[in-house]
């Protein structure tokens, strides 16, 4: 399976960002963003997907860390 | 009769034991006050015929140049010590530059590179993988743009960026020039063996480790992240976080081009 290009990298983190965006937005209802967690799941490589909370918490993690 | 006479004398003797400033006599007390006079100085001349030994001006003098002529000896023989340390460290850098940090790999065009092909280059690296979600691509999205910006600056040497592999199982040639395309036109990427890619790992102390592989086959490579300075001498100069932006990059990259001597002739 070939790595994605830069286009769907680009289509996935949109859909990422929405899906994250919305799910703050409702934190208590999760089924607001449910069309919106599709489209992630879709536009995403499903490995990008598992690792999601890994990923999201290391993002925020990296972002606060000093090198 | 004789003890009674003798008994001063004893006395006398007794005081001997303490300092011989005491005088025991008129003529010898003439004496010790001249020498308490010359040990204390200068204050009080009186009745001396004899010539004074050197004042304590002259002793203070004396003292000081010898104090300088050593403190210069000193000095010299330091400078001389660093010299040779900073002769050695060269020498060791020299060795490390020539044998230390060498590949072997294939760029995205399918040739074969080394280091000393960048050997006279300024060099930015980043290890990553192409199936990377999203640092590799914003480590390498900041890396260009630190090479964008020092190259829109007259007089910098140009920087090359390379990006490295870690999933050398997945990112072969073809899938390395898809992956460069999108980031600059001078973005060399370099692939290689399993075994060459461990061993260009090892030299600039990357980890890196595969994940597990779901149903997809698609697995993420955990690797530790940092863009890699190398001087035209081939030395690795310095590394930047994920917190650095690319100003800080560029602005440390400069520095260490102004600072540059290199030790390789």
């Amino acid at each position: 399976m070939a790595a994605p290009s830069m286009k769907e990298r680009q289509a996935c983190w949109g859909a990422r960002d929405e899906y994250w965006k919305c799910s703050d937005e409702n934190t208590e209802d999760a089924s607001q963003c449910k069309k919106l967690r599709s489209s992630f799941e879709s536009s995403c490589p499903q490995q990008w997907i598992i690792d999601q909370l890994r990923w999201f918490y290391l993002n925020i993690r990296l972002k606060r860390a000093e090198y | 009769m004789l003890l009674l006479a003798q008994a001063p004398k004893a006395w006398h003797r007794l005081f001997q034991l303490k300092p011989p400033a005491l005088p025991r006599t008129p003529g010898e007390a003439q004496h010790v006050r001249y020498r308490l006079l010359s040990r204390q100085g200068p204050a009080e001349t009186g009745r001396q015929d004899q010539p004074q030994g050197p004042g304590l001006r002259t002793r203070l003098l004396i003292t000081a140049l010898i104090g300088a002529g050593l403190g210069g000896v000193w000095l010299a023989m330091r400078a001389e010590k660093e010299q040779r340390q900073q002769q050695r460290r060269t020498e060791a850098l020299r060795q490390a530059a020539v044998g230390r940090g060498d590949f072997s790999l294939l760029d995205h065009r399918g040739q074969a590179r080394c280091k000393a092909d960048f050997r006279g280059q300024w060099v930015l690296m980043y290890f990553g993988f192409t199936h990377c979600p999203d640092i590799c691509p914003e480590e390498l999205e900041k890396l260009v743009q630190v090479v964008r910006q020092l190259e829109a600056e007259p007089g910098l040497p140009p920087v090359q960026p390379i990006f490295i592999t870690v999933d050398p199982e997945r990112d072969d040639v073809a899938a390395m020039a898809r992956y460069v395309q999108d980031f600059h036109p001078r973005l060399l990427g370099l692939t290689g063996s399993a075994e060459q890619v461990a061993q260009v790992s090892r030299s600039y102390r990357v980890y890196y480790s595969a994940g597990p592989k779901d149903e997809d086959q698609d697995y993420i490579v955990d690797h530790s992240i940092a863009i890699y300075l190398l001087s035209p001498d081939g030395l690795f100069t310095d590394y930047y976080g994920r917190a650095r932006s690319a100003e800080q990059v560029a602005d440390s990259v400069r520095r260490h081009m102004a600072a540059f001597h290199s030790v390789l002739h």
